[in-house]
């Protein structure tokens, strides 16, 4: 607005009616109240004190603002990865994985983290992988020399390509709130999220030269690999069906999420592994899955728009620029907020926060919407493996028993491995375009 | 009666979330379908599998409190005494409470709104009310599981038990 007529001051200052709801915010997420419920005051307090907006926006907004089609890959991608579980085919993934990676000095660990790769080609989140292949491949780990918390540390680590290889619902969200389509990120974050994976892979290569920790003695056979590839067809057929259908542009990821649906449903009755009788119990832990996530997105997003609304925005690109225009101190500047809001936060209020403030600087600097949805993703992405709001870590160490600080620990190399590729995609916006 | 309150306490979120989520896989895969094969796509598909979800979104947000599996920074409880705790999470159920109230309140409106004026949906032409009580029903099951919640909390922290922290969401 403010271009239109000259003038570089932004029309509001951030004063304290925008900062006491954010503080509020703050306080509650402290006192651990649910994170939907934190932003839900935050919202409500900064339509009271500014008077911006209606505060029937707010209740129209928990019906209106989860309306949306793309939104509906949320329920489906978290179901996929359940079938995926209980039908048995994240086992044969794994197995195709081992079949692969298995003869490298650190073949089972690499392979674990293949595993989780494949994962990511499939299901949407994060959270669910990390919880599927630990299960599977945990105790096996430890038998081929990890020590304990670094076992956990490494599922973690390659889980956290859960939401950084597509098909993701961190894209299909930061695609809603910025109003890009979901299939181009998808696109542009393949290359971006196989480099996560791979750099997993490397510190685990490397950290297991130094330590000794596995020394795997299995050779490649490619008859072996063959067969493993043939026992878990249908399962690498999935992929190929969700990603293929994605880029050529035959599914939106909505419909693309609901066949992935009912090819595994279809594959897990048919090769036996799935039964009726366990369909009711799936949806029911997937609907509550689906019920923590989509609130947290019904009420950050009236807190986005008021803040739109109040232009706190522009004051933040006006504040930044007037101290540094240098587009490095910049993009430096902007991953430490991402690494810090991932830190103590969920990625999903973080996107819908963080991403309407954060693009317009990342604009001024000359940066694509692309590459920048593509390097805030990756940056809260290293945010699952950070205390002290690590999901990945929560769901390892629920699953092993070691402390939540104990695999934080041994997740450092991983995360610094992590923030080098971040880097490089902020750097080099080829990595993340090449494809459009 | 007694046993029929019962089987909706146990069983009252699951029923309607099984019947939601069927149906929103069916329709959008038979959306699909129907694409391929008849090369045409219908007025409805979409829009009752976008409603669906949003019964799905809200009462699985009020099966999830009855599950305390909301996501929440928990850390502060690892520093408290059981009775800290206790009252940390008696204390987020309030504030539930309270933000669950308000939901109902304002988004009542639009439903008494839509009611008076007969709106209906853009495919369908069905009248937009059934769609739009979704959020005050959402809201009002979750009022019913905060309620009980909270009485169970405050009989924890009576009698010294420690207070129910929640199933894991992956188990």
């Amino acid at each position: 607005m403010n271009r239109l007529y000259g003038i570089p001051e932004a029309s509001t200052e951030l004063g304290w009616d925008i900062g006491l709801p954010l503080i509020l915010a703050l306080v509650l997420f402290a006192l651990a109240v649910p994170i939907w419920v934190s932003l839900g005051f935050a919202a409500i307090g900064l339509l009271v004190m500014t008077d911006v907006l209606p505060l029937t926006l707010f209740g129209e907004s928990l019906f209106s603002g989860i309306d949306t089609f793309a939104l509906i890959a949320i329920p489906l991608f978290i179901l996929t990865g359940d079938v995926l579980v209980r039908s048995g085919l994240s086992g044969k993934l794994l197995d195709v994985a081992e079949a692969t990676m298995g003869s490298l000095r650190s073949g089972f660990g690499t392979s674990t983290v293949l595993g989780c790769g494949f994962f990511a080609c499939i299901s949407g989140s994060d959270a669910a992988g990390a919880a599927a292949v630990g299960r599977i491949t945990y105790s096996r780990l430890v038998e081929s020399g990890y020590p304990r918390p670094y076992a956990a540390a490494l599922v973690a680590a390659g889980s956290c390509t859960g939401i950084l290889i597509p098909p993701s619902i961190a894209y299909i969200i930061i695609g809603l709130v910025l109003g890009i389509s979901a299939s181009t990120l998808f696109l542009a974050a393949a290359v971006p999220g196989v480099m996560i994976m791979v750099s997993i892979m490397l510190t685990n290569v490397v950290l297991n030269r130094i330590h000794g920790y596995e020394r795997s003695d299995l050779r490649f056979n490619f008859k072996r690999w063959l067969r493993a590839v043939w026992d878990g067809k249908f399962a690498l057929m999935v992929p190929f069906i969700i990603l293929g259908g994605i880029y050529s542009g035959i599914f939106t990821p909505t419909e693309a999420a609901a066949v992935a649906v009912v090819t595994t449903m279809l594959i897990g009755l048919i090769q036996g592994t799935l039964k009726l009788e366990d369909f009711p119990k799936m949806l029911e832990s997937s609907a509550k899955v689906n019920g923590v996530i989509v609130p947290i997105i019904g009420f950050a997003l009236p807190l986005a728009q008021a803040l739109a609304a109040l232009e706190v925005p522009q004051t933040f690109v006006q504040s930044i620029t007037h101290v540094t225009d240098d587009p490095t101190l910049i993009i430096l500047m902007m991953l430490g907020i991402f690494i810090i809001a991932g830190c103590i936060m969920e990625t999903t209020p973080n996107i819908v926060i963080l991403s309407p403030i954060m693009l317009p600087l990342a604009q001024e600097i000359g940066m694509n919407e692309i590459h920048f949805c593509i390097f805030m993703v990756t940056s809260l992405g290293v945010g699952f493996i950070t205390p002290p709001l690590g999901l990945n870590l929560f769901v390892m160490s629920g699953l092993t028993g070691e402390t939540v600080l104990a695999i934080a620990r041994r997740a450092v190399p991983f995360v610094v491995s992590m923030l080098i590729v971040v880097l490089l995609l902020a750097f080099v916006p080829a990595l993340s375009t090449w494809a459009l | 009666m007694r046993d029929i309150l019962r089987h909706i306490d146990r069983n009252g979120e699951r029923w309607l979330l099984l019947v939601f989520y069927s149906f929103i896989v069916m329709a959008i895969s038979i959306e699909v379908v129907r694409r391929f094969v008849l090369m045409y796509s219908s007025v409805w598909g979409e829009e009752t599998a976008r409603y669906a979800f949003i019964y799905l979104v809200w009462i699985g947000a009020s099966a999830a409190v009855r599950e305390r599996a909301h996501i929440r920074i928990d850390v502060i409880t690892h520093f408290l005494p059981p009775k800290g705790v206790a009252l940390i999470y008696i204390f987020g159920d309030v504030a539930t409470a309270i933000l669950a109230c308000l939901a109902i309140y304002w988004s009542i409106d639009p439903v008494l709104v839509s009611y008076k004026f007969g709106n209906v949906t853009d495919g369908l032409r069905i009248i937009r009310v059934w769609f739009l009580v979704a959020v005050p029903l959402g809201f009002s099951m979750m009022m019913v599981r905060l309620i009980q919640s909270i009485y169970r909390d405050i009989g924890d922290l009576r009698a010294g038990r420690p207070v129910f922290t929640g199933n894991k969401l992956f188990d």
